[in-house]
């Protein structure tokens, strides 16, 4: 059977439908976040309008909440896509939290020099978390529990050692007129909000030393980041050579090897971004609130996994979206807030959020599955 | 044999005590499906492994283009021109065509200081290369799980042309397919044939061989048991060979027909 | 897809059930802790939180960060400001993280009480009406005057909060009562109650000639009395604790404790609101702080303790 006809007919699959660009347009790897926007917004907006949860000082309490998350899920989500995962993310915060307050305030370090070392120190760690996950073979989750107990007892010990005490505060006072502080603790826009105070549009503080200031400062540098954070994984993930690359190793790392992708040195890059985020995250905490703590950032790598995976991305790697994990924070921190004001009893956040979280991953696995055809 | 692509000779391959290969001889020709058959065990997985740069021959020679060659990684082999597909590795199904296709190579255009990866380009050239040989996608964001298997390994091999392979090989690719996939990669092996390129076409199915070879080799137990020109030998003989015995035979008659 | 929906639709539905906000004549107040979820101390708190909102009227709330991270917390009084309540009740833990959220809810013209940790000194600063609790320091110097006229002279202080530095304090206090350094003699036992058990007793081997023990709550108390029964030390060692819950209770009464160190918690939760209410309907307020302990707690009287014990008491 010499089956050489040429078979330039088209390959149409009668059983495949032709989508409608709606259709097309409508499915992807965001919508399950993008209809949980909508719904808990909705959901709040009926339940929760008069709480003052969407008064302007309001929106800027789950707005910061959610930008948190945010910073931390941008780093967990790429991450997750190249196929790895990172639970020291809140011992990290806490480490570097800690190395920024010690270097500062004990050692006498100026600010932005303990600053640097944070995120080097940060790198060097994510780089090793990395390094091992690669280089044995063992799961990530593995390596990066262990990690997870061996910063946090060197964090509570390094702070307990030159301390004796497991805060340490006057941050503030050390980053005083610091060149590069600001850009994590400060807030911007400042002017906008004196304006919008004026006209009326922001409450005004009517009491103490603060009186007649606007109840909302500015635009707290958290927000900024999260911003500048989630483009950059954006672009970097799906505009990029290297996003390709993130994609393709957590997709099969023995198929992406086998056409030259350099496996390896994404997945540790990736685990060094994931480090540089719990450390932005750690310096926004500690020059906003002027003090550290060894206890910092608890179970926050769960929570940047559970806003990534509630963003739509596949806990087994090759598949997701930052703008979906970004989304997968909002969510997050307006339920988190928003039952607050809602005025539900806090015990049972945890309940609402694990009912969010199995109807997103069941949502998104439905969509993923008409996006992919995978069975 | 001057005008082989590539040539191995006498190629021995052992893990430990373990003799994989004992003794391989295979040239391939510019143009031509040079069909490798032999039964699960006999050494076929590994003898691509070795012409792909993925094992180190424990003896042997490897000439490419007459130069003898020592290939350290795949990608010594890919630059010298030799592109694998594997059977389930070919793709990863949760990426879509054009990613899939530019993997490991995506072309670059450059916005200021920054470089991001031109899709422009690389949907063009995907949706151009996939028509030549005969699929015609939705659109080139689709994702590679919703192709059939028969288009995927269209896709892996069309990669493969599109980057310059001289030779490739093709680990049974037919192997999970229906009849009517199986036939359209049958094509698209043609098709490939047709441009210079040298096949190796790996299978243990004598009829997808017969339909497409031009030269048949048989392994067994880690041996070649010879090349045959096409036309020189029948489906029978091949059968009987990848068997390496009368005991199949003897089951084909009372089964009455070729396996 | 709309089967999904549906069911995301019919969750929304059934969360609005009871989530709606108990409809009450009275004043919103909100009570903001910095006690995680696993915290069975603060029970009596939310209970004597609730009881004054029924006596007096008023629409109570109570709040904590999960984890027990006060970072979580000083989020939590921006959002509480932000729904612009009555009167907010809670805690200093870290005055360098909560006194800005604080000022800024006073700043807002909302009456705030400092309850539990803390100063007076502190409660002050922030802007705070007035500050409702057990000074730490001055419980824990108090409590160590008292064993070192009972004859000890080395201490253990099990502490389940090394995060929270004025429970610390109690520990620091003791040991200046006794006139010894503190030194080693804190021990960070976590929260898990066989961690806390096992570090106990590890502690007691490693070092047998130790007098007396100190606990900071029922989280470390409990299984602390577990690991002393385990080694037979039971009655023998000197056992004094902070806090008072239904194990230490039965410590008291069979001897294992000497005394346990009440700051009466309901007091702090019930007295704010009280104050609270009379501030917002008549403007009338006390005219100091007002300590809700040190009391010590030892074998006699102890019947009432014992009916309210983890309830009210």
């Amino acid at each position: 059977m010499a089956e050489s006809q040429p078979t330039a007919a088209p390959q149409k699959d009668e059983r495949v439908r032709e989508m409608s660009s709606l259709r097309k347009a409508l499915i992807r790897p965001e919508l399950g976040a993008i209809c949980g926007t909508i719904l808990v917004f909705v959901f709040f907006l009926s339940i929760a309008s008069d709480s003052g949860m969407f008064a302007p000082e309001g929106i800027f309490n789950w707005g910061t909440v959610s930008a948190q998350f945010a910073i931390i899920a941008v780093g967990a989500c790429l991450l997750m896509i190249a196929g790895e995962f990172d639970l020291s993310v809140g011992s990290m915060i806490g480490f570097s939290g800690i190395i920024i307050a010690l270097m500062s305030v004990q050692w006498g370090f100026p600010t932005w020099f303990s600053i640097l070392v944070a995120f080097a120190l940060a790198l060097a760690i994510g780089a090793l978390n990395g390094y091992l996950v690669v280089k044995t073979g063992l799961p990530s989750f593995i390596v990066t529990l262990a990690f997870l107990y061996i910063l946090r007892g060197l964090t509570i010990f390094i702070a307990i050692a030159t301390t004796r005490k497991t805060i340490i505060g006057g941050v503030k006072d050390a980053a005083e007129g610091d060149p590069i502080a600001w850009l994590f603790g400060g807030k911007v826009f400042n002017w906008l909000f004196v304006w919008l105070a004026d006209l009326g549009v922001v409450g005004k503080f009517v009491a103490g030393p603060k009186a007649g200031q606007p109840v909302v400062e500015g635009i707290p540098m958290l927000m900024i980041w999260a911003l500048i954070l989630i483009i950059f994984g954006h672009f970097l993930l799906t505009r990029t050579k290297f996003g390709n690359w993130i994609f393709a190793s957590g997709g099969d790392a023995q198929a992406a090897r086998y056409v030259g992708v350099p496996v390896n040195r994404v997945k540790i890059s990736m685990f060094m971004f994931t480090a540089f985020c719990a450390t932005i995250f750690a310096t926004c905490q500690v020059m906003e609130f002027g003090s550290a703590a060894a206890d910092r950032g608890l179970l926050k790598e769960f929570e940047a996994i559970i806003s990534v995976v509630i963003g739509g991305a596949l806990l087994t790697g090759g598949y997701g979206s930052v703008i979906g994990a970004a989304l997968g924070a909002l969510i997050f921190g307006v339920v988190q807030q928003g039952l607050f004001f809602a005025g539900v009893e806090s015990s049972l956040f945890r309940v609402f959020l694990g009912v969010i979280l199995l109807l997103a991953v069941i949502l998104n696995t439905y969509i993923r599955r008409m996006i992919t055809g995978e069975r | 044999m001057s005008d082989a692509l590539i040539e191995l000779v006498d190629i021995q391959k052992h893990f430990g005590p373990v003799i994989a290969l004992n003794g391989v001889t295979v040239s391939v020709k510019a143009g031509e499906c040079h069909c490798l058959l032999g039964d699960n065990g006999a050494g076929k997985s590994t003898f691509i492994k070795t012409m792909s740069g993925v094992h180190k021959p424990t003896h042997g020679k490897i000439r490419i283009e007459g130069r003898e060659v020592n290939f350290e990684s795949p990608r010594d082999a890919m630059n010298a021109g030799i592109a694998t597909v594997y059977q389930d590795l070919a793709m990863i199904p949760l990426m879509s065509v054009t990613r899939n296709f530019w993997m490991g190579r995506e072309p670059e255009k450059r916005i200021g200081p920054l470089k991001f990866f031109d899709f422009t380009r690389a949907n063009q050239v995907t949706m151009s290369e996939m028509a030549k040989m005969g699929i015609h996608l939705r659109s080139p964001d689709q994702a590679v799980g919703t192709l059939s298997g028969g288009e995927r390994q269209t896709v892996a091999i069309s990669r493969a042309v599109y980057f310059g392979a001289k030779v490739l090989i093709l680990d049974e690719p037919t192997s999970a397919l229906g009849v009517r996939q199986t036939s359209n990669v049958l094509a698209t092996i043609d098709k490939v044939r047709k441009k210079g390129i040298g096949v190796v076409f790996i299978t243990h199915n004598v009829r997808h061989a017969m339909a497409v070879g031009d030269r048949f080799t048989v392994l067994n137990r880690g041996k070649t048991l010879g090349t045959a020109e096409r036309g020189n030998i029948q489906a029978e003989e091949l059968q009987e060979l990848m068997a390496g015995g009368q005991e199949l035979a003897q089951l084909e008659g009372s089964l009455g027909g070729t396996v | 897809m709309k089967k999904t929906l549906f069911a995301l639709a019919a969750a929304a539905v059934a969360f609005t059930g009871f989530s709606a906000p108990a409809v009450a004549e009275g004043e919103r107040f909100v009570l903001v802790s910095h006690a995680p979820d696993s915290d069975s101390w603060w029970n009596t708190i939310k209970n004597g939180l609730a009881l004054a909102g029924e006596q007096v009227g008023v629409e109570v709330e109570y709040r904590n960060p999960p984890t027990g991270d006060i970072a979580d917390m000083a989020r939590i009084i921006e959002q509480t400001a932000a729904s612009n309540p009555d009167g907010i009740i809670t805690t200093l833990a870290d005055p360098d993280v909560l006194s800005g959220p604080i000022q800024n809810a006073v700043a807002k013209g909302i009456p705030v009480i400092i309850i539990n940790s803390g100063t007076p000194e502190q409660a002050a600063e922030v802007g705070a009406l007035m500050y409702v609790g057990q000074p730490e320091y001055d419980a824990g110097l108090a409590a160590g005057q008292r064993a070192k006229r009972d004859g000890v002279g080395s201490f253990l202080c099990v502490n389940h909060v090394v995060s929270n530095p004025v429970v610390g304090e109690r520990c620091r206090g003791f040991a200046d009562g006794l006139g010894v350094d503190l030194g080693d003699s804190m021990i960070d036992s976590g929260q898990d109650p066989a961690e806390i058990k096992n570090k106990v007793k590890a502690y007691l081997s490693a070092n047998p000639d130790v007098d007396a023990i100190l606990t900071l709550g029922p989280t470390s108390a409990d299984p602390t009395i577990g690991a002393l029964q385990d080694i037979g030390k039971a009655g023998e060692i000197y056992f004094g604790t902070f806090d008072l819950g239904t194990e230490i209770v039965k410590g008291i009464k069979d001897g294992t404790i000497q005394w346990g160190i009440d700051q009466q918690p309901f007091l702090q939760a019930y007295l704010p609101v009280i104050v609270l209410a009379n501030y917002q309907r008549f403007g009338v307020l006390p005219g100091n702080n007002i300590n809700s302990g040190p009391g010590f707690i030892t074998k006699d009287a102890l019947a009432k303790v014992e009916e309210f014990a983890g309830e009210y008491r």
